[in-house]
């Protein structure tokens, strides 16, 4: 069953004058509980698609669906509800806030929905990406690995069906991102849909498919042209 | 863990700006806080002294502005008379009750003015119904006896009983009476028989000032009127004097309102860029919180709660800074207005200090508006990669 779905994925971006083309119609389908790596070079669009699965921005044109539902030119309001009931977020730059401990970082995301602060939850997700010992430490006291399972835990609190990770280890050195990776397979294992986009080639190889990107493509398509709407970008 | 805890914790990134922030409000607060409390607790202690006079209407000297009257009623010596023919002119005229006669001189005793009023008991007595004494009054035919007001007997040691060398000649003079204190001027002043103080200060015949009681306030405009027309006097009535004092004052107050309000479109501009530097600085942990389910209602919430808890904050202790520093803050207003009653000019209201810590919230909620609306419409995917714009 596809958790995903994309057709004619068209995004472009305005810088000055010009107008860059992220994304060139991708047509995509991913399944529930797959790991799916997006590899690519600089540009090719791998954070645009990312961006756009995760609902974080619109498309220009084309079709996206999540769970069946098509989301795209939805307003920011339904997007908001998406993200906080589908979709968990992991960043290359961690994004922990600096005054909140660990368990407080974690447990943020139920604030914003409106849930209870269930600190057993918050408790048990803890202990899932092994920072349990570390729940009252602020984010200055972890080394980058337990930043990254931090911001994990916090991606995982309102229990997403995909979570969506942008260079999640690019800030890490080998051995603290070959736990990370061990996370995200543990989690994978758990049913969890995975989306990674990653520079690595030798990491991208341990999900289950790799979408190679390349000038906002699916490298093996061919080209279509994008169609703008008529107010532009 | 709430939006409340987060707003309190985000206050304690940048604690050096944020607290001088917190100070800038205080400062602001307090200055608005001690004016509306001095000029409640100013209007307050004027009516009350001008109740205390027991009087409605005063005659004095025909070209005897307001403010010398009002300096008359603080104790002021002024050079110009009355006479005893004015006074039966004004207890002939129907309507009044009653028209005590004052001769108000002053002597300088070890380097400082003692206010000294000649008056008759008979006339005056019933005008202070709140008087009480503590000893006996003297008689109007009585001399070289004195009743003293209760702050002047405490400074000077003085008790019923005492004698004091008083007048330009250092007569004996006896005191018969202390008052109890009253809160107003006549707690520092000496008080003679008529006859006594101008045969004392070579004033035969002559008064400072009448004070006349109506039998019925609405007969007040026919006796001033009456009382106009005697050739040497001039009316003021109470009214017209508290309304002459309060002109007085108000420059001073409106010029204080205008320092507040520079001092307050200050502290909300400091407080609005203090906001939007956060956020600009925030930028990319805003873009975070939207992808983590924050809408733009809980950014903007966010932000107005950092900026009312520090505008709070702000009124809280400008408001404690205002209330400890009143006594200085007081000693200060009298140095600088025209006429200060007697008493505490401070009144700490609660319903002004509810208004006071109100006007911080509504401070806060303005200053956080921009830097809040602005927030919450960033777009989650830009925010993230830290553009402001």
């Amino acid at each position: 069953m596809s958790i995903i779905t994309t057709s004619g994925l068209c995004k472009n971006y305005r810088r000055g004058s010009e107008v860059i083309h992220a994304l060139r119609g991708v047509d995509l389908t991913i399944g529930a509980g797959e790991f799916v790596s997006i590899t690519g070079p600089s540009g090719a669009g791998k954070t645009a698609l990312l961006n756009l699965l995760g609902c974080l921005d619109t498309p220009t044109s084309g079709m996206l669906a999540i769970n069946g539902v098509p989301i795209a030119m939805r307003e920011e309001k339904d997007l908001v509800k998406i993200r906080r009931e589908h979709i968990g977020f992991v960043f290359q730059q961690f994004f922990l806030i600096p005054t909140l401990t660990v368990a407080e970082n974690v447990g943020l995301p139920l604030v914003f929905a409106g849930k209870p602060y269930d600190t057993v939850k918050i408790d048990r997700i803890l202990r899932e990406v092994g920072l349990s010992h570390r729940a009252d430490h602020l984010p200055s006291q972890l080394s980058g690995g337990e930043m990254q399972r931090v911001a994990i835990g916090r991606a995982l609190v309102n229990d997403p069906a995909i979570l969506l990770a942008d260079e999640p280890t690019g800030n890490l050195d080998s051995v603290t991102a070959e736990g990370i990776y061990a996370t995200f397979e543990a989690l994978n294992r758990q049913g969890l849909t995975l989306i990674i986009v990653t520079h690595n080639p030798v990491l991208a190889k341990r999900a289950g498919r790799i979408i190679a990107l390349k000038d906002g493509q699916i490298d093996v398509l061919p080209v279509q042209e994008c169609i703008p709407p008529p107010s532009g970008v | 863990m709430n939006l409340f805890t987060l707003a309190t914790r985000n206050l304690q990134r940048r604690k050096g700006r944020t607290l001088l922030t917190i100070a800038g409000i205080a400062i602001a607060v307090a200055i608005l806080f001690s004016l509306l409390s001095f000029s409640a607790g100013y209007e307050q202690q004027l009516t009350k002294e001008m109740d205390s006079f027991g009087f409605h209407l005063l005659a004095v000297p025909k070209g005897c502005p307001y403010e010398a009257t009002t300096l008359i009623l603080h104790g002021g010596v002024i050079p110009k008379y009355l006479t005893t023919g004015d006074l039966e002119q004004a207890r002939a005229i129907p309507g009044v009750s009653a028209a005590a006669p004052m001769l108000l001189q002053q002597v300088i005793k070890d380097g400082a003015p003692h206010i000294v009023y000649g008056i008759d008991p008979a006339t005056m007595l019933p005008l202070k119904p709140a008087w009480k004494v503590n000893g006996r009054f003297f008689t109007s035919n009585e001399s070289r006896v004195m009743v003293i007001g209760s702050t002047l007997a405490e400074k000077e040691h003085l008790v019923p009983g005492s004698i004091i060398p008083f007048g330009p000649a250092g007569e004996p003079y006896t005191i018969v009476g202390v008052l109890e204190p009253t809160t107003g001027e006549d707690d520092n002043f000496h008080f003679l028989p008529l006859a006594d103080a101008q045969r004392l200060f070579h004033k035969d015949g002559l008064i400072t000032a009448i004070a006349i009681r109506a039998d019925d306030v609405k007969d007040i405009p026919s006796i001033s009127e009456k009382l106009e027309k005697i050739p040497d006097i001039q009316v003021v009535t109470m009214a017209q004097v508290t309304g002459t004092i309060m002109n007085l004052v108000g420059s001073a107050r409106v010029l204080l309102f205008t320092v507040i309000l520079i001092a307050i479109v200050i502290s909300a501009a400091g407080i609005t860029n203090t906001l939007l530097m956060s956020v600009h600085e925030r930028t990319r942990e805003i873009g975070m919180m939207k992808a983590i389910g924050a809408s733009g209602y809980h950014i903007a919430l966010l932000l107005l709660s950092e900026t009312i808890l520090i505008t709070l904050m702000g009124g809280i202790i400008g408001i404690i800074a205002a209330i400890a520093g009143s006594g200085l803050c007081e000693t200060f207003v009298r140095g600088i207005i025209p006429y200060a009653p007697a008493g505490s000019l401070a009144i700490f209201d609660p319903v002004l200090i509810v208004e006071c810590l109100a006007f911080s919230i509504l401070l806060g909620l303005l200053c956080g508006l921009y830097p809040a609306w602005r927030s919450a419409r960033l777009s989650p995917m830009e925010a993230i990669r830290g553009a402001w714009e």
